[in-house]
């Protein structure tokens, strides 16, 4: 876990920039005790948020969009591996 | 590394503007997060990013087409950078949406059941395991000691060396690593030992090793000389006419896990005074050994 302060040094983001983002959606912190507390999967997620802004020339309307169809993109891809385990799983063994 | 010109498909030529469009097309294309199934898409990304690190900094471009630098003289993303897609493949965050397949996932078939039992697994994944290195001195390391580690996310560690732990060894602290994205149990918390050598005294397996200086008095007649241990000096014994190699062993004074004691060895060193000693030297000189002592005789 890690605190809002370490967060905003780690991510280098002013308060302020952390507060839209949070208001957006594009993070959800964490709460221990009476603080909002993130994870290294917060600073990642930093990490392409950047990306797509700074790299990629995303404005803040697309945004948005684009990390709601990441998040559903990976959810799609785990559904669809469990599907192919549970597959592997009951297929009969062959030829014996 | 490849040529960044090259790597971005531009000319030699090119202007920062298009330098500037050849690496966002790439970028968009390449990302790692926007191709979670793709294991190269990190690899070529990265190139793409060095390239246009030295290319888009006038000064770095201009000493690359210089030759002053060469192609890897852009700055290297810490190795251990992970990427989103790194953390989102696994479920159980507050990220993950339903909302691609909840219609699939909502029936009694055989799919949406599957889908249930693997959000349900996510949920109780416990959380990773943390990784420290605890640098300790010597003696603690034979004796045990009880230590606290001041974690960089803050926050404390405690830490019970037991006695006899080597170099290297690893403890692991259950329940201390980082906590489940969901609603499993903690990770552990796994510390790493790394000894610190001592001033003189060293380690082989159980038994301590220690190289005692003597003199040559205390060589020739025998003495009791003062020997440190790891728990405090005792009285050792040296016999009339030891050499310098010569190895006393010192009993249960040396590792003492659960299982086994080892001894301490005290290794012999006769030192011969670093000052004149006119009297050592006058009866040496006039001193006729017995035929019998010749240290070489077996040469």
């Amino acid at each position: 876990m890690i605190k809002e302060r370490e967060f905003l040094e780690r991510a280098r983001v002013d308060r302020a920039t952390l507060e839209v983002w949070i208001e957006e959606e594009w993070l959800i912190p964490g709460r221990s005790a009476d603080e909002r507390s993130f994870t290294d999967m917060d600073l990642a997620r930093v990490g392409l948020i950047r990306d797509l802004k700074d790299k990629m020339g995303v404005n803040d309307e697309g945004l948005g969009v684009i990390l709601h169809l990441i998040d559903q993109m990976h959810a799609l891809r785990r559904a669809l591996s469990a599907a192919l385990e549970s597959a592997h799983e009951r297929r009969p063994s062959s030829g014996v | 590394m490849r040529d960044p010109y090259e790597t971005l498909g531009v000319a030699k030529t090119a202007s920062a503007d298009e330098i500037r469009k050849a690496y966002r097309k790439l970028a968009k294309k390449l990302h790692p997060d926007l191709n979670p199934g793709d294991k190269q898409a990190e690899e070529r990304f990265k190139e793409v990013a060095a390239a246009n690190d030295l290319l888009s900094d006038p000064e770095k471009r201009r000493r690359y087409d210089a030759g002053e630098i060469d192609a890897s003289g852009a700055e290297k993303a810490p190795p251990n950078a992970r990427y989103y897609r790194d953390y989102a493949q696994e479920g159980g965050h507050p990220y993950e949406g339903q909302g691609a397949y909840g219609d699939f996932a909502q029936g009694d078939d055989l799919f949406a059941e599957l889908l249930r039992r693997s959000a349900e697994q996510a949920r109780r994944r416990p959380g990773a395991d943390l990784h420290y290195e605890l640098p300790i001195d010597f003696l603690d390391a034979v004796n045990g000691a009880s230590k606290t580690i001041t974690l960089p996310q803050g926050g404390t560690l405690n830490v019970t060396i037991p006695a006899g732990v080597e170099d290297g060894q690893t403890l692991r602290l259950r329940g201390k690593g980082a906590p489940s994205p969901g609603e499993g149990p903690p990770g552990d918390a796994l510390v790493q030992i790394v000894v610190r050598p001592h001033r003189y005294f060293t380690r082989e397996g159980d038994d301590i090793i220690l190289d005692l200086p003597i003199s040559v008095k205390e060589a020739a007649l025998g003495a009791e000389v003062r020997t440190p241990t790891t728990t405090g000096s005792v009285m050792l014994k040296i016999p009339k006419r030891s050499s310098t190699g010569d190895v006393l062993r010192l009993r249960g004074k040396g590792v003492k896990t659960r299982a086994r004691t080892g001894d301490e060895l005290v290794k012999l060193r006769v030192a011969m005074p670093k000052e004149a000693e006119p009297a050592l030297e006058t009866f040496l000189a006039d001193w006729t050994p017995s035929a019998s002592y010749d240290p070489r005789k077996e040469m």
